[in-house]
């Protein structure tokens, strides 16, 4: 006998001592039963990632939206604080324009009043 | 219509991801037999095959969505049992029955050209190492080539032509051997 022949031969016996062979009765009534066993799960798979997603669009929301409001107070209290300095600005200016004007009128006044001497 | 046994298991897989259940079940009990015997021949023990096999069942229905046709969800099943049984293999030790599928076969056996050699064959191919015995199973059970095997093992195919041209030998040797064994 021929080496090809041999291989043929070993391989067709191969294939007839191979054939598959079925499961016992109610193997796949087992099958059935563990997805039966486990339907909330099943059924949270879809809805798990659709709640992560929500979770995070939320979180990332939040996030943002301090960020806005927490930029808007400090632009807000910038624009205070600016606003403050300049009327104090505004204030001491007035204050120096009325010091200069009652320091004026002072001098004039004193330049003008001759001194008073007592007769004696 | 799930029931139908004329449905192409396209159809049915159309019709289980939709989530019809008896569908479902109906393609279990199609491919059942395929992915049974190789979870058996592969772990060597009727219960872990089982196991094994329902595990394969239920992998797929959670990842139904994944495939895409008839053709891919032959390769999946073949490919998934193929490496769950691998990864048992390697995780726990052997625990194999003497003989674990013969009870399964003593009704057909009547039909075996020769019993003792198909039985005395099936116990070598027990003994190849568990990538070697996956390749031969996936050639003279499922009747793969060597590209397809190749691809549901995520092998070189010379790899797979290699494990196929020594278990042949192997095989072969060790048949001789017990042939020429005083009985």
């Amino acid at each position: 006998m021929s080496g090809d022949s041999e291989s043929n031969d070993l391989e067709r016996r191969l294939r007839a001592a191979l054939k598959p062979v079925n499961p016992r009765e109610g193997f796949s009534r087992g099958v059935m039963a563990r997805i039966a066993a486990e339907p909330a799960r099943a059924a949270r798979l879809p809805r798990a990632p659709a709640v992560a997603s929500w979770l995070a669009f939320g979180l990332a929301a939040s996030v943002v939206l301090g960020v806005i409001v927490a930029h808007e107070w400090q632009a807000g209290r910038t624009a205070q604080g600016l606003e403050a300095r300049r009327q104090l600005i505004e204030a001491l200016k007035v204050t120096d324009e009325k010091l200069d004007l009652a320091y004026r009128v002072v001098n004039t006044q004193e330049r003008a009043t001759p001194p008073q001497h007592s007769g004696a | 219509m799930s029931g139908d046994e004329e449905c192409t298991s396209g159809e049915l897989l159309t019709q289980a991801l939709a989530g019809e259940r008896a569908a479902f079940g109906m393609l279990v009990r199609r491919h059942q037999r395929s992915v049974y015997s190789l979870a058996l021949r592969m772990v060597a023990d009727t219960h872990a095959a089982e196991d094994l096999a329902q595990e394969v069942f239920l992998q797929l229905y959670r990842n139904l969505a994944s495939v895409s046709s008839e053709e891919h969800l032959a390769f999946w099943l073949r490919r998934v049992t193929m490496h769950r049984a691998i990864d048992r293999l390697r995780r726990e030790p052997r625990h194999e029955s003497a003989a674990p599928e013969e009870a399964a076969r003593a009704a057909s056996e009547a039909h075996e050209a020769d019993p003792i050699l198909e039985r005395r064959l099936r116990s070598l191919v027990r003994e190849l190492a568990p990538a070697a015995r996956a390749v031969v199973l996936l050639r003279y059970q499922e009747d793969l080539d060597p590209a397809e095997i190749a691809r549901t093992l995520k092998m070189p195919v010379n790899t797979v032509k290699s494990h196929l041209k020594r278990s042949l030998a192997l095989l072969r040797e060790r048949l001789g051997e017990s042939a020429e064994a005083p009985t």
